[in-house]
């Protein structure tokens, strides 16, 4: 039997344990152009850096700003629309299936699309608020407001997916208990309340642990969308981590960037499930 | 008559798929619906519980119309063929969920649940969620929910469906005295013969839609109005015989005998059924089914005939029964 669990566990050391255990040796050593693009052993410098490292703890920042906002948003409008596609209705097919395509769609593609909407001053929100008489939003070189403008593009772009994700959750929820509720005199909200959302619990569950850890390590639609300005106020920290070892040259610190990243989203994930852990025992108490 | 349907029809799409149903049943009597798979029998308690309209007729419930009354006014107690027990929830709060809703305070919601887990011999699963229990367990706090509900009738969709051949034999008693014993009216719908024999005081036989006889389990048995009753009901199934153009004649297994001027036959077949034993016999009127006592042998020469009043006649065309 555990013999053939081999070839996945060969799979999952290659793919996953060899290359974090590689990014947390090199992240104590220095490896850029200075050494000669050798790594060598620099005893937690990058470490102590990067714990100075202002650009890191904004980027952070960042990163975890647009991953909560954008999930939030996207896992709200995600519950909207699968209950919408679950309910029986003409034409129901074809929008399932048009639903479904800004997920279909390369994300530089769409990103290059977002960017042109807005453009400033020739996108149309721009031609838009030109026409109106506004001002010119600028929504692309606004440190202020620019990274809601990236939420919009990534809620828009992988919002089909957690759609998919919470109809599939839906349509295990048997029809019959909504009628037994019926009966009981159970309003569209009390079954809503009592079934649908208990029930749709797992998935929504399974919905956000797949998106928060995509979002947290955004890098194609920023890279493309904004390039991490205007004033790096949208740069996440893989696009940080990108910057240090393509542009500067400087893959040991590169890989401490990784590192730290690493470490920071499985803090996040360890206190997320303290927390849902703290807050489900009392209910269950109240259940019995 | 404490529930009474009149000339109830519901639609889908443009098709009938049940009309004209006349039905009463009354306080502390217990119905059975009978039937193929998608004879209406479903149908029937969806339109009565509410959950489905009626496209036609009307629907008397404790001498009061509930026609157009939405489920919930209509105070229903349905037993629901997956149980639908919530599965999030422990026992007892799926017992407390309804009356909750309702809006009954807490003490007087704790006292109602916990009688009925004790009728019920639920009370050592109170603290147990559905997928922990029995088949059977199961069953008995789906039937909890629906006498929670204080209703004004029992709609039990084949409550037993889902439990094995023992297990259900062992329930029918006790279902019944347990629903019977509010004296309110019983609709069971079942596609199991033996069993809406043993629970019902009347069974109702629809087929396509349509009623097509009503009675005691012996008067159908007996006297069936049509030759879809007389197959249906009955087994082993009634022999058809096809005599002449015009007509089809009925005669029950255990309506055969041998005698010495019947129709010669051979053995084919012998089910050995206990108290008795089912005879498979090739006659030139076709393939015969005979039911006699265990302890008869096979004798040597077969001939098998009945007697005269023992005869169904149905015509071939309609298979309407000829008087």
């Amino acid at each position: 039997m555990i013999l053939l669990l081999g070839p996945a566990g060969l799979l999952l050391l290659v793919v996953f344990a060899a290359p974090l255990l590689h990014y947390a040796w090199l992240s104590n050593h220095a490896d850029s152009v200075v050494t000669g693009l050798e790594p060598v052993l620099n005893h937690g410098a990058n470490w102590i850096r990067l714990l100075q490292d202002q650009r890191f703890w904004q980027d952070a920042t960042q990163t975890l700003r647009f991953a909560l906002v954008s999930v939030g948003v996207e896992l709200l409008l995600a519950l909207a629309i699968a209950l919408l596609l679950d309910q029986r209705w003409r034409g129901r097919g074809a929008v399932r299936a048009i639903a479904l395509i800004p997920w279909a769609l390369p994300t530089t593609v769409m990103a290059l699309g977002w960017r042109w909407i807005f453009n400033t001053p020739y996108g149309p929100l721009d031609q838009l608020a030109h026409a109106l008489g506004w001002p010119s939003l600028n929504l692309l070189a606004n440190p202020a407001i620019t990274w809601i403008a990236t939420v919009v593009g990534d809620v828009w772009k992988t919002t089909p997916f957690a759609a998919l994700i919470l109809l599939a959750g839906l349509q295990t929820i048997p029809g019959d208990l909504y009628e037994a509720l019926r009966l009981e005199g159970g309003s569209s909200w009390v079954c809503f309340r009592r079934i649908t959302l208990p029930l749709l619990r797992p998935y929504l569950a399974l919905a956000l642990l797949f998106r928060l850890a995509q979002a947290f390590g955004v890098f194609d639609l920023i890279q493309v969308m904004t390039g991490g300005g205007p004033a790096s106020s949208t740069e996440s920290l893989a696009l940080y981590a990108y910057l240090n070892a393509m542009r500067f040259l400087d893959f040991g610190y590169s890989a401490t960037v990784v590192s730290g990243s690493f470490l920071l989203l499985l803090g996040l994930c360890l206190g997320g499930w303290l927390l849902s852990l703290g807050l489900s025992r009392p209910q269950r108490q109240q259940e019995v | 008559m404490s529930l009474r349907l009149s000339n109830i029809g519901r639609r889908a799409g443009q098709q009938w798929i049940l009309r004209h149903l006349e039905l009463t049943v009354s306080d502390g009597e217990c119905l059975a619906l009978v039937g193929p798979s998608g004879c209406g029998k479903s149908t029937t308690l969806r339109l009565i519980a509410g959950l489905d309209p009626a496209d036609e007729g009307s629907i008397e419930l404790g001498e009061r119309d509930v026609t157009r009354l939405p489920a919930v006014q209509r105070r229903i107690g349905m037993v629901f063929q997956s149980y639908a027990l919530f599965p999030h929830l422990s026992v007892a709060d799926n017992l407390d969920l309804g009356l909750k809703i309702r809006g009954i305070a807490i003490q007087e919601r704790r006292r109602r649940v916990s009688d009925v887990l004790e009728r019920m011999r639920l009370q050592e699963r109170a603290a147990h969620k559905p997928a922990q229990l029995s088949g059977g367990q199961r069953q008995r706090v789906a039937l909890a929910r629906a006498l929670l509900r204080d209703p004004l009738i029992y709609l039990m969709d084949e409550p037993m469906s889902n439990l094995d051949a023992q297990l259900r034999e062992d329930l029918r008693p006790e279902l019944r005295q347990l629903v019977l014993r509010d004296q309110k009216p019983v609709l069971y719908v079942t596609h199991d013969q033996h069993e809406a024999m043993a629970m019902a005081d009347r069974i109702a036989v629809l087929h396509q839609g349509r009623l097509e006889q009503i009675g005691t389990p012996s008067e159908l048995y007996r006297d069936p109005v049509s030759l879809f009753v007389a197959t249906f009901i009955g087994r082993p199934q009634i022999n058809l015989l096809h005599t002449d153009s015009s007509s089809v004649l009925g005669v029950r297994p255990e309506a055969l005998q041998l005698q010495a001027d019947g129709l010669p036959c051979r053995l084919t077949h012998l089910e050995w059924l206990g108290a008795s034993q089912l005879w498979y016999l090739d006659s030139p009127q076709g393939t015969l089914r005979m039911v006699l006592a265990a302890d008869r042998r096979v004798p040597e020469t077969i001939r098998v005939g009945w007697r005269p009043q023992d005869e169904l006649r149905f015509d071939a065309v309609s298979g309407r029964r000829h008087r």
